[in-house]
């Protein structure tokens, strides 16, 4: 039937086969515009970039592999994978707490999240460093009695641990709301069928609701440890090396202040688009809660996640 | 005589702020029979069968389930509220049955149906699987046990889920319009199946809108409005010649 119907048309048309020719897209002036405006804009500061000469590019070669950078870069990655680890964790326990039917145990989680996303991180960072003028001894025992130890406050709070505790403190706030929005997105009827069944709360909440909130929760997840990794450049405040403080600490002598910056600026840039394939991954992996694929049947192919 | 498989209630009340959803209710269902529960939206028959789960608790009355006080132990002066895990344990011997499946849309049908006996009971793996292989079958679903439920009709999802109950083999099912989320084609086969379970001699209480289903399988019939019973009995009688015209209102409209 169908070769009849082509043929036909052949004969009559000549060339192209009718039912194989190609299917235009309508294009308008206005994205033959666009082509053309983004170019020239986009050859502009090309150029711009090329032949100004205050960018040094030279000097961004020489030291985008410097060791202090790294060394930078290092401690940037410690930091962002650290307070994320603790901070994902504290989340967490703060989330089960909010949700709590004991009443001050939901208003304790819920004063600690006002208070560390109330106030900005870059004030919390420099109140840690400076909680020794506030309890120059840290004590550790029981309250009202003698039993415990104490130890210098200042001995313990150095830069790095002062930037940890900021971090992961004020990052705990965040992952907490993020999860209990995911605990919430879960149907009452699972927690009434999960109950039904007679499984416990912590059974509950480890089989039917996390399983359930991680494709809500992975994906906010993996933005919060990508804007992390760019936040850490607040501590160098604290005078903590990290990757931004290693580049202000090269041109404070050097005066290459914008070439050093762009170094910090492409690690950064490199570092987030590393971080993103493995985040584009775990929400593959994680959709599959609601996936309506077999459980061995083979993933059609998918187009790629836009990097962040 | 074994008390298993039995409920008897007396006097429940039960309200929701201003709003009493349950008025003195009397309920007694024998072990093996199978009670049905009717009445327009809003009259408390869903309420009532989910304190016989303990999915709410009651305000005041007596309520025994398979011979326990349920979700309570009593003292002279109260009635004290069971720890979890004894609660726990009265709700393993109670399947429930919701209106929207409520199946665990992370696990396989397989798992949904093995997560009580090893996740509560911690039964072995295998033989949790083995025994879920057969539920699945006797439900009419062999082979499509590693399915999630995304990939099964509602009908489907709704026998995976009677099988789930099963799996914990409790003495008595409760059902709780089980077909009203269903398409009409396949109300039957969830019908057929819960044919079957009172055909076993399971001890069931059923709220649905399936008059026909109440008429052919049901031992027992309440009619409730607004809290009330307003009228009990022999299921065929109730439906057949109504003595309350609440009952006669009711039923001409949905017959």
């Amino acid at each position: 039937m169908v070769t009849t119907i082509s043929k036909g048309s052949e004969t009559t048309m000549g060339g192209i086969d009718a039912a194989l020719k190609p299917r235009l897209r309508l294009r308008t002036p206005t994205e033959y515009a666009g082509w053309v405006l983004s170019i020239l804009v986009g050859l502009g500061i090309l150029a711009s970039v090329l032949t100004n000469p205050n960018f040094k590019w030279g000097i961004v070669g020489k030291y985008f592999f410097a060791e202090s950078i790294l060394r930078g870069l290092v401690l940037t990655v410690f930091l962002t994978v650290a307070s994320m680890a603790l901070g994902t964790l504290l989340g967490l326990a703060l989330a089960v707490m909010r949700a709590s039917h004991v009443k001050p145990v939901s208003i304790a989680a819920g004063l600690y999240l006002t208070l560390f996303r109330g106030t900005p991180v870059l004030v919390q960072l420099i109140f840690w460093f400076n909680i020794s003028a506030l309890y120059p001894d840290l004590r550790i025992g029981i309250p009202f009695t003698d039993i415990g130890t104490a130890v210098d406050t200042n001995a313990i709070m150095g830069p790095i641990t002062a930037a940890l505790v900021g971090l992961t403190l004020n990052q705990a706030a965040y992952m907490a709301e993020i999860i209990r929005g995911g605990f919430s997105a879960v149907g009452k009827g699972q927690i009434e069928a999960a109950d039904s069944l007679g499984m416990s709360a912590g059974m509950r909440m480890r089989k039917v609701i996390i399983p359930q909130a991680m494709p809500s929760i992975i994906p906010a997840t993996g933005n919060q440890f990508i804007g992390m990794f760019k936040e850490t450049s607040l501590v160098s405040v604290l005078g903590v090396a990290e990757l931004l403080q290693s580049a202000q600490l090269i041109y404070a002598r050097t005066y290459e202040t914008i070439p050093l910056l762009i170094v910090a600026s492409l690690w950064y840039l490199v570092m987030t688009l590393l971080l993103s394939y493995p985040q584009a991954q775990l929400e593959k992996r994680y959709s599959r809660a609601t996936s309506t694929l077999p459980r061995k049947a083979k993933r059609v192919a998918q187009p790629e996640g836009a990097a962040r | 005589m074994s008390t298993d498989g039995t409920i008897h209630a007396r006097g429940i009340r039960k309200s929701f702020g201003h709003k009493t959803v349950l008025q003195n209710i009397d309920l007694d269902v024998a072990s093996g029979e199978v009670c049905c529960i009717i009445g327009p939206s809003g009259s408390g028959k869903s309420t009532l069968l989910r304190c016989i789960n303990g999915l709410e608790t009651v305000d005041l009355g007596v309520l025994q389930v398979n011979g326990e006080t349920f979700g309570y132990h009593e003292t002279e002066t109260a009635y004290h509220a069971l720890s979890k895990k004894k609660l726990a344990e009265q709700r393993t011997r109670v399947g429930m049955v919701f209106q929207q499946f409520n199946l665990f849309p992370n696990m396989t049908a397989q798992e949904n149906v093995m997560s009580g006996p090893v996740l509560v009971k911690g039964q072995d793996k295998k033989k949790a699987a083995a025994r879920a292989d057969e539920l699945l079958a006797s439900v009419g679903l062999d082979g499509h046990g590693f399915k999630y439920p995304a990939q099964l009709s509602g009908g489907q999802q709704q026998r995976v889920a009677i099988a789930r109950s099963l799996a914990m083999d409790p003495e008595i099912m409760l059902f709780d319009e089980p077909t009203s989320a269903l398409d009409p084609e396949k109300v039957g086969e969830v019908l057929a199946v819960m044919k079957d379970l009172a055909k076993k001699g399971m001890t069931m209480v059923v709220v649905t809108h399936e008059m026909g289903f109440a008429r052919e399988v049901s031992d027992s019939l309440l009619f409730m409005d607004e809290g009330f019973v307003v009228e009990r009995g022999d299921a065929r009688e109730v439906l057949g010649n109504p003595k309350e015209a609440r009952t006669r209102s009711f039923l001409e409209k949905v017959l």
